[in-house]
């Protein structure tokens, strides 16, 4: 099939000289039409640049940016703006225009489009329906609460009968429950109306909970691109396993002695591990922070243990750690 | 002006002239001062949204050369003492309105003031609008024109209704020093017969007259700005 949105290396800088930042490095990635495509990294890896480059409210220093086949690069400014119709988007702080009701936003993009005001209205009003909130039609945004306004959002993305969603950390402002509805009712969205979505976000939860796909953007590099149980199951690179593994912290503890970090990739038996340590090497490690991530239904975790003071011990426990399916132990002191 | 209480005769001439040319100095004052404003608006309004829009950074860049045309003029006509543009400006009305006395023979130099000062007041009201809104209009394809007039306008509008009410007090202050080179009004009163007469009496009134104009323009200013703001929750 082909992708209805299409990256095909694109590098984006920002500033110059020693400040110079280089937010996306040959980011190629395809998006087929009706997926939930999500993007995931920590702050700072590009993913909010890469979301702005898809209807190039950024502009990338070089690249393609293909939809349906057409590189927006080339467009003028007409056709462009023609093309960002079919391309919404819904952003982190809403970005609602506070001297307008909600009806009155969700007519926006159609009065851009000179739809008439009664057509416009009526749209609304459906839309309104759409995302629950149709008592709230004469309401402006400072009397909504952050989930109502996301939603209005989103019914004034949808209102141009958009062929794309792109989310810009729509839920990273809401608590977990809205989070949840929100999420949803994009799922929702996405299957009815047969709308592709492209979620950026920082959580896990977001990815694991409504994306078929995701792509992991690192120092903005792509460092992994899959289907969500097949990424985050087994990540193979050094991002992707930074992220589904939970951070376990040094706790501000006394010991000074080397420590070395486990993590368990999910696959791992359920072996005693660190009972088997003791029993086949005769080495009794103390275990000084744990976390454990379900995903999917496997285990996922970190754990820091002491090691042994003697280099060949330590060489030992490493070895037999490592020597098990699915553990990677490193000296991380 | 404490011999005004010891001398009757010049105590009714002085209320005389409040009384008769009172009412039609106000006019003036009001009548001129609704022209400046709405040209100063019809000028300084387009450049401020100019200085916003045209911008490196803005919806629609212009051409480096003619945003630092743009900011020199306007600074150098703000930068120039009002009273000394006003004389260097005065010729001009006679190929505008086709006089160089008058009430309507102010108005060119009052405006040619006043603009400047309104197209910063319009540049600063918009900066105020949060960057993501424009963001979201452009991603639906919004124009330039759109983002301007559905977008930035409107949402500033209670900082630009603020920013009128200030300006407006300025233009009505300007109005008042007209009165040296022979513009009508409450300012002509108060130099004129007040300063330049002594009739102190009449100068103090035609002071209070113009306070309470200023008064009533930024109540007025206030509320409205207030009426509109769809922001403050406490009003639906």
């Amino acid at each position: 099939m082909e992708p209805i949105v299409e990256l095909r290396n694109l590098s984006k800088t920002f500033g110059s000289g020693e400040g110079q930042v280089a937010a996306l490095q040959h980011v190629s990635v395809a998006v087929q039409p009706g997926e939930i495509f999500g993007i995931i990294g920590l702050s700072g890896a590009g993913k909010s640049t890469l979301v702005r480059c898809i209807n190039l409210l950024e502009r990338p220093d070089e690249g393609q940016v293909l939809f349906h086949g057409k590189d927006l690069m080339t467009m003028k400014n007409k056709e462009l703006r023609m093309v960002r119709r079919k391309i919404s988007m819904i952003f982190q702080s809403f970005n609602l225009l506070d001297q307008r009701t909600s009806l009155d936003n969700i007519c926006f993009p159609l009065e851009l489009e000179g739809v008439s005001r009664s057509d416009a209205k009526k749209r609304a009003m459906e839309l309104l329906e759409t995302v629950g909130l149709p008592d709230k039609a004469g309401a402006y945004p400072v009397q909504l609460s952050g989930g109502q306004k996301q939603r209005i959002a989103i019914a004034r993305a949808l209102a141009t009968n958009p062929e794309v969603l792109l989310c810009d950390e729509a839920t990273s402002a809401l608590d977990p429950q809205t989070t949840d509805s929100i999420l949803k009712l994009l799922q929702s969205i996405s299957r009815e109306r047969k709308i592709t979505v492209i979620i950026i976000t920082h959580q896990m939860s977001v990815i694991e909970q409504i994306c078929n796909r995701v792509a992991i953007l690192d120092s903005g590099v792509v460092a992994e691109i899959g289907e969500v149980e097949k990424v985050f199951s087994n990540p193979q690179s050094a991002a992707g396993r930074r992220l589904v593994t939970p951070d376990v912290a040094l706790p501000l503890s006394t010991w000074e002695g080397p420590v070395a970090r486990i993590a368990f990739n999910g696959n791992m038996s359920e072996e005693p591990i660190i009972a088997s340590v003791a029993v086949d090497l005769g080495i009794k490690l103390s275990i000084l922070g744990a976390g454990t991530r379900n995903v999917d239904g496997k285990a996922f975790g970190a754990m820091l243990v002491s090691l042994p003071e003697e280099e060949e011990k330590r060489r030992a426990v490493l070895d037999y750690l490592n020597g098990h399916e699915g553990v990677t132990a490193e000296v991380i002191q | 002006m404490f011999d005004l209480f010891s001398d009757p005769v010049k105590v009714a001439k002085q209320l005389d002239i409040i009384v008769n040319e009172f009412g039609f100095a106000t006019w003036e004052t009001l009548y001129s001062l609704v022209l400046e404003v709405a040209f100063a608006y019809l000028i300084g309004l387009p450049l401020g949204v100019l200085l916003v829009t045209g911008e490196k950074e803005g919806i629609k860049p212009l051409p480096k050369p003619i945003m630092t045309v743009l900011n020199v003029v306007i600074n150098l006509l703000r930068s120039v003492p009002f009273l000394i543009l006003m004389i260097i400006t005065l010729p001009l009305s006679k190929i505008i309105v086709g006089t160089k006395v008058g009430t309507m023979a102010t108005i060119p130099p009052m405006v040619i003031a006043a603009f400047p000062m309104v197209a910063r007041m319009v540049e600063s009201s918009l900066r105020e609008v949060d960057h993501g809104v424009i963001e979201a209009a452009q991603s639906m394809g919004a124009s330039a024109w759109q983002i301007a007039t559905k977008v930035m306008l409107p949402e500033a509008l209670p900082s630009l209704i603020s920013g009128c009410t200030i300006s407006v007090g300025t233009i009505l202050g300007y109005g008042a020093m007209a009165g040296i080179i022979g513009g009508g009004g409450l300012g002509k009163i108060a130099i004129n017969y007040g300063y330049y007469n002594f009739k102190f009496l009449v100068m103090w009134a035609a002071v209070i007259g113009l306070i309470l104009l200023v008064q009533i323009f930024q109540t007025f200013g206030t509320w409205l700005g207030i009426k509109c703001d769809k922001r403050l929750r406490n009003r639906s």
